[in-house]
């Protein structure tokens, strides 16, 4: 994973390996955005209440909202979907495409985040033998990802 | 919810502002703090949403990551519930309450 300009537009540069994992991992996001159930953390994490201490308002305000939203987030992780370069490439990032990015990355860093149950206190390393140290691995990487691409999209 | 959000909201809250001095602003949106959303992100999404200058942006989001949270717009419920619907677009952790 690289940032570079061309001609002034962002572009990052992805390994094939990369992008098999981005592939992957916006699948998994679009599976699990149209086939949770109400009651599961992730769903909780994406579309929270709107309400904190007024349960009927939260439940009305979900009504409302949750269809849309939902429908925005799958939209934009399939058009970065379908932007990802087969194999190895470069994914250009002009101000639309990264604003769309860097929210979808986001969605990504929310989903697994809220899985592996992320706290403040960071651990200071992944322990190999946590079954769950590749999931950690690729958390990690997606924050560097979002935070290089935040750096770009805010200069 | 529009792909992006041109930074034209401070000058039309401005004019909300003017024409709402003379009365209550009684409904606010508030930011939680989570251990996900990058510090860089909440800084961004606050200036591309509300049109915040980068230091109003950096403070509010220091507030959300220092006390917890943090109080990001003021007007009328419905206008609240709109920023709402769009930080959690962004993945925000958002809620709207009557002013205290």
């Amino acid at each position: 994973m690289k940032f570079r300009r061309r001609r002034g537009v962002p572009q990052l540069q992805l390994d094939e390996m990369e992008t098999a994992l981005l592939g992957s991992l916006l699948d998994d996001l679009l599976d699990a955005l149209g086939t949770l159930p109400e009651n599961d953390p992730v769903r909780q994490r994406l579309f929270p209440d709107g309400y904190r201490d007024d349960e009927e308002a939260a439940a009305e305000f979900r009504e409302l909202t949750e269809t849309g939203l939902r429908d925005d987030k799958a939209a934009r992780a399939e058009r970065c979907r379908a932007e990802l370069p087969a194999g190895s490439g470069e994914l250009p990032l002009p101000p639309d495409a990264a604003e769309r990015w860097l929210t979808v990355l986001n969605d990504l860093r929310l989903a697994l985040g809220t899985r592996l149950g992320v706290t403040e206190d960071e651990p200071a390393d992944i322990d190999p033998a946590d079954p769950r140290a590749q999931s950690w691995v690729v958390y990690y990487w997606l924050t560097t990802l979002q935070d290089g691409l935040v750096q770009t999209a805010m200069r | 919810m529009p792909e992006t959000v041109t930074p034209q909201r401070e000058e039309l809250r401005e004019q909300e502002s003017d024409e709402l001095a003379s009365t209550d602003r009684p409904w606010v949106t508030v930011v939680w703090n989570d251990p996900i959303n990058l510090m860089s992100y909440v800084t961004h999404v606050f200036m591309t949403v509300f049109g915040y200058p980068k230091p109003k942006a950096e403070k509010l989001m220091l507030d959300v990551h220092h006390r917890g949270r943090a109080v990001v717009s003021s007007g009328t419920r419905e206008r609240m519930e709109l920023d709402v619907t769009t930080l959690h677009g962004y993945g925000l952790w958002a809620t709207t309450q009557h002013d205290s």
